[in-house]
């Protein structure tokens, strides 16, 4: 009985299509149910995240129908019109298979690779798990693609790397310091970018962070979100002693660190090294300050530089993770059961994902 | 195999050494993207080979093997394999070996060159041979972790030059941070520097059963004096005065230059050193 893939993603979708369809998560238990209920699946898992809505189903019916009514269900279970278009898009036998490989292993995300769908893949099957509308099929499938991600993640290089400016911000601060819990942030200017950065550096590790904006109130509320020092925008250069590492992303039409006035600092330092983070357009730090001893100066180009990098490494990696998720899956359906999933005929007014 | 002596098998652990260093360029070029296991694998079957050399040596002599040239520079060479061995445990560390490869293939030919390993002739006296074994071995030993400590320097200058010109390979190499690079290099300096003390103050013990000898007098003593007093001043002006990082990685690899460079015109010139 093979499985059955339905639903929206950003690939067949915008998000002004996705949202409507989303699942709020303490309705997926209900939902599950509804669906079981109704007879069109034996067994189901509903994945819901911002970037996707699937449903993951065996069903008694045949094929094509199965498709029909699930779609019909997503529809009915929103009080949503028909779409015209291709939004809904299903996938039978063993191309559902391969996409549920695929999705946990990253390879139909949005950002390719990422590891996060991985874990919501797992939340989503366990909670159908755990209200027992899961059978033999799902099951095996899921366990099989959970195995599948984690041989992808450690025989090709699908994950490695940084693809955002702030965790590459944070991969080149582990390249200089060895442990970010000892090395003291400061973020001047409290943008969304800018606080993407910090964030990150702190989810590695990073303990003490100062946050100064021209706007007070504004480096209060973000270094309380941080758990950091508000510090006064006039003030900065007085805490610069204290600190390894600089994000900086004014809006100053002008720099507002230059090599003048970085050398008296860095003395002031005891010359350790120092890691600038410009994310700032125009720059806020002159370019010149690089030519310092120990200090390493990157600027919003760079950062993308390193991340464009990473991703075209990645997407170097889809072919070697596509033949092995074709092999895994061909070694869990063999081609007859494939050939008896497309013997059902194409999915009657369904669009195909993109993946 | 009766045939094999230690230097064959000696020969045979730099072609091993030859063949990492090679392996080590590929790596270069590749950007050092992979886990280095290969050739840690190369350097740990190198080692091998070459302890079993100097095993072979120190139980024909009944001594350390630390009494010509030849004998000494593997004695070095041996200790920057061991002690990269044991760092290299370390998987972020494990690229330690492909900047040790080079330093390591050259002063294992150099060892080889025609020569450099007389027959012992001296007539062996217990008691002084094992005082003159074991400030050979402590003062060797020095040298292997000042020459690891300069492997360590380049590879600091290395991943420093690539941070500072934005070179992609700074982040996606499997290299350690730069700070921890340097605290490495900083150790090992101190290791080294305490085991060439250590061998140096058995000089006055050493000169009591050569009455003939002269400690002052002796190039090869004020040589070490000098070698001591270098690497003192590179430790004290990083440790007290913030010296960067940059000009510490440059004193660690240019010290082991001048040990490497001067070692054996020094030890022609010295009465008590000539092999």
């Amino acid at each position: 009985m093979p499985l059955l893939v339905i639903g929206v993603s950003h690939h067949s979708s915008p998000v002004t299509v996705r949202e409507r369809f989303a699942f709020p998560e303490a309705a997926l238990p209900g939902a599950l149910q509804q669906l079981r209920a109704s007879g069109l699946a034996r067994e189901a898992v509903i994945l819901s995240t911002c970037n996707r809505v699937e449903i993951y189903a065996v069903s008694d019916l045949p094929e094509s129908l199965a498709a029909v009514r699930l779609r019909q269900f997503l529809l009915d279970y929103h009080g949503l019109p028909d779409l015209p278009g291709g939004e809904i898009y299903a996938r039978g036998g063993r191309q559902g298979l391969e996409h549920l490989f695929k999705v946990a292993c990253g390879l139909d995300s949005m950002v390719l690779g990422e590891t996060e769908i991985l874990g919501q893949l797992k939340k989503a099957y366990q909670t159908a798990l755990g209200h027992r509308h899961t059978g033999g099929v799902l099951n095996k499938a899921f366990q099989r693609a959970f195995h599948v991600a984690k041989h992808i993640r450690t025989e090709t290089n699908i994950q490695r790397g940084s693809v955002s400016v702030g965790s590459v911000a944070v991969e080149l601060a582990e390249r200089i310091f060895s442990t970010l819990s000892e090395h003291p942030v400061m973020v001047i200017g409290a943008g969304e970018t800018s606080e993407k950065t910090a964030r990150a550096l702190l989810s590695r590790g990073a303990r003490s962070i100062f946050v100064s904006n021209r706007s007070h109130e504004r480096a209060v509320a973000l270094a309380q979100e941080l758990g950091g020092r508000a510090v006064s925008f006039d003030d900065w250069a007085a805490e610069f002693p204290l600190i390894d590492i600089l994000v900086s992303s004014t809006s100053a039409p002008h720099c507002i660190l230059d090599r003048a006035r970085l050398e008296p600092l860095m003395k002031a330092r005891k010359h350790r090294p120092l890691l600038l983070i410009d994310i700032a357009v125009p720059r806020d730090i002159d370019p010149s300050v690089n030519f310092l001893d120990n200090v390493y100066l990157y600027n919003i180009d760079d950062l993308q530089a390193i991340a464009d990098d990473y991703l075209k490494q990645r997407r170097d990696q889809i072919a070697r993770c596509e033949a092995i998720i074709a092999e895994k899956a061909g070694a869990m359906m063999p081609a007859g059961a494939d050939v008896v999933a497309a013997a059902n005929g194409p999915l009657p007014g369904l669009g195909q994902a993109n993946a | 195999m009766s045939w094999w002596t230690d230097r064959h098998f000696f020969l045979l652990a730099v072609i091993i050494y030859g063949a990492s260093a090679v392996y080590s360029l590929f790596l270069w070029r590749k950007g050092f993207r992979e886990d280095d296991r290969v050739n840690y694998g190369l350097l740990l079957a190198g080692m091998i080979l070459q302890t079993k050399a100097m095993f072979m040596r120190g139980f024909s002599l009944k001594e350390c093997p630390v009494h010509n040239l030849y004998e000494a520079m593997t004695f070095v060479d041996w200790t920057i394999v061991a002690v990269y061995l044991v760092i290299g445990l370390w998987p972020r560390l494990r690229y330690l070996g492909a900047f040790a490869a080079p330093v390591i293939v050259a002063i294992g030919v150099f060892a080889l060159m025609p020569g450099l390993d007389p027959a012992h002739t001296d007539p062996p006296l217990l008691a002084a041979n094992a005082l003159v074994s074991l400030h050979a071995a402590l003062t060797l030993l020095s040298y292997g972790a000042f020459g690891l400590s300069s492997v360590a320097g380049v590879m600091y200058l290395t991943q420093e030059h690539d941070l500072k010109f934005h070179k992609l390979r700074a982040v996606f190499a499997l290299m350690p941070p730069i700070d921890r690079l340097e605290k490495i290099t900083s150790r090992l300096l101190w290791a080294g520097l305490v085991l060439l003390t250590s061998g140096l103050v058995l000089i006055p013990w050493l000169l009591k059963s050569r009455p003939e000898l002269h400690a002052g007098a002796d190039p090869k003593v004020i040589w070490s004096g000098l070698v001591w007093v270098l690497y003192l001043a590179l430790l004290v002006l990083h440790g007290r005065f913030a010296q960067s990082g940059r000009r510490f990685a440059w004193g660690a690899v240019a010290g082991f230059a001048f040990v490497v460079l001067t070692f054996w015109g020094v030890n022609l010139l010295s009465p008590s050193h000539r092999f």
